[in-house]
């Protein structure tokens, strides 16, 4: 190739833009990863969910419906952010964050001290106790203590089902305890009769029970200790900020009423949650 | 039992979830197919290195269960220092790799099945290594795997209701998400499995048909 001293000078020029945008991000990759700022400057918030958790998550005629797609519409217009909701089945949501594969997890997620050793949770969104769904017509199953002697199903991995087991100990007769890859499966069995009640929280057993009141009912009281339901992202330095400010959005739904029409609208009633660091039951 | 309004408002739900499912599968068997070849030729070459790396390959690849592959791809790769993979990419990655260890096992069987008897003969003959195996062992070799590289297709299709847990709504996540809301789980896993079939049996029936054609051509 002939060298000119035009095209020398073209030349010159590209090698020293090359060398200038390849320096600027060395630099802005040596920079510190703030995850609030690389969130705001994407316009976009990247959450993972499993969209399987009605009231909070599920897919209606194809579209993403409940308590999470609205909460979050709301938090994103607080932040000026756009949304963007991916669905996992349920164990893969956790691994997929510590993976950075999404910025936050919906769900919502209980509280327990565990999870809070290893993730940072926003503020609590819902009340979560843990209580048993049985068949409508079951009458065997008035309270909670009549599952003694009977198999119950539970979703695998989560904290209902620890907060199940932990209720079985205490029965007089063993209580058989069937683990589910996702609940509806459980509640399909509970249908076909397999099983005498599914333990989940309140919220979600109530809805469906609401929907399907030929097939589903409460069984009240609720057995699990006092809990609670946030959303939650990654246990480092990076997040503490985005979290934080996700955290003054949710402060601001409270004061302002945001939150509990969100929480009638869903989950059939305002619920009081804690608007600041608390100690889990469990 | 049967609720014809859901039906209708969950058939082109479903449909255009197939098309996810489609792709993945045809990118996954495309890209499987190259690296089967590759393999197969690893592990028939003269060279015991060569061989003994494509047997290390097939080892992993069809050791390991197609979830726990996919699983690694989407969540471990990440965690030492590979790229963010998207969804669809780590889907097709993830079962390419396993499909092509398969593919790879199935050539061999077809080409080891050939006679010996006609390399030696096409090399007293004078014909040269190339022309072997473009006229004598590739066309006898696709006859002879057709119908398992066929099978191995419709297994793939089948393997790509796994790639949810990458994060990939496909025809079985969408088919859950759906019974998870409605709660007509017998009627929506009855259309799931319809549409499987909607893609099988075709398929199926086109292998078929070519094994009828490449036999009434050949010797």
């Amino acid at each position: 190739m002939q060298l000119d001293s035009r095209s020398s000078k073209k030349l010159g020029k590209t090698v020293s833009g090359l060398c200038l945008s390849l320096t600027l991000m060395a630099a802005s990759l040596a920079a510190h990863a703030d995850q609030l700022a690389d969130v705001k400057k994407a316009g976009v918030l990247d959450v993972g969910t499993e969209m399987q958790f009605a009231p909070f998550d599920f897919i209606e005629a194809g579209k993403q419906k409940g308590l999470n797609a609205e909460l979050f519409e709301e938090m994103g217009k607080e932040l000026g952010v756009k949304i963007k909701f991916q669905d996992l089945p349920w164990p893969s949501v956790l691994p997929g964050l510590e993976a950075k594969k999404f910025d936050v997890v919906a769900g919502p997620i209980i509280v327990t001290q565990a999870r809070k050793d290893r993730y940072h949770f926003m503020l609590p969104i819902a009340e979560a106790t843990v209580s048993l769904m049985a068949g409508a017509k079951d009458d065997s199953i008035q309270k909670p203590e009549d599952i003694s002697g009977k198999t119950v199903g539970a979703g695998k991995g989560s904290a209902q089902l620890e907060e199940l087991k932990a209720f079985a100990e205490k029965l007089p007769a063993k209580v058989t305890i069937k683990e589910y890859v996702d609940n509806n499966q459980a509640y399909a069995d509970l249908a076909a009769k397999r099983i005498v009640a599914v333990a989940n929280s309140l919220p979600n057993i109530s809805y469906v029970a609401a929907q399907k009141s030929n097939l589903y009912k409460v069984v009240q009281p609720p057995f699990g200790k006092k809990s609670y339901f946030a959303f939650l992202g990654r246990k480092d330095a990076d997040s503490d900020s985005l979290i934080a400010a996700l955290d003054g959005a949710l402060l601001k739904m409270h004061q302002d009423g945001r939150l509990a029409a969100l929480q009638k609208k869903w989950l059939g009633a305002e619920m009081d949650v804690p608007t600041a660091d608390f100690t889990p039951s469990w | 039992m049967f609720d014809g309004p859901l039906f209708l408002q969950n058939f082109p739900l479903l449909l255009s979830a197939l098309l996810t499912t489609v792709e993945v599968s045809a990118a996954a068997l495309f890209l499987g197919f190259f690296i089967g070849v590759l393999v197969a030729s690893l592990r028939l070459s003269p060279t015991p290195a060569l061989k003994r790396l494509g047997g290390a390959y097939i080892f992993v690849f069809r050791g390991i269960p197609l979830l726990v592959q996919l699983l690694f791809i989407y969540y471990f790769l990440p965690r030492i220092g590979l790229p963010n993979v998207s969804p669809m990419a780590a889907a097709v990655i993830g079962l390419a790799l396993c499909c092509g260890a398969y593919i790879a096992e199935i050539l061999r069987g077809g080409f080891m099945a050939i006679p010996h008897g006609q390399l030696e003969a096409a090399g007293l003959l004078g014909l040269s290594n190339a022309q072997m195996l473009v006229r004598i062992r590739v066309p006898q070799a696709v006859r002879l795997t057709l119908p398992g590289l066929i099978n191995e297709m419709i297994l793939l299709i089948k393997a790509s209701s796994l790639v949810s847990v990458v994060g990939l709504a496909d025809l079985t996540r969408t088919a859950q998400n759906m019974a998870a809301s409605d709660y007509m789980f017998v009627q929506d896993y009855l259309m799931l499995a319809a549409f499987y079939c909607l893609i099988n049996m075709p398929l199926a029936w086109c292998g078929g048909h070519l094994e009828r054609r490449l036999k009434e051509q050949g010797a």
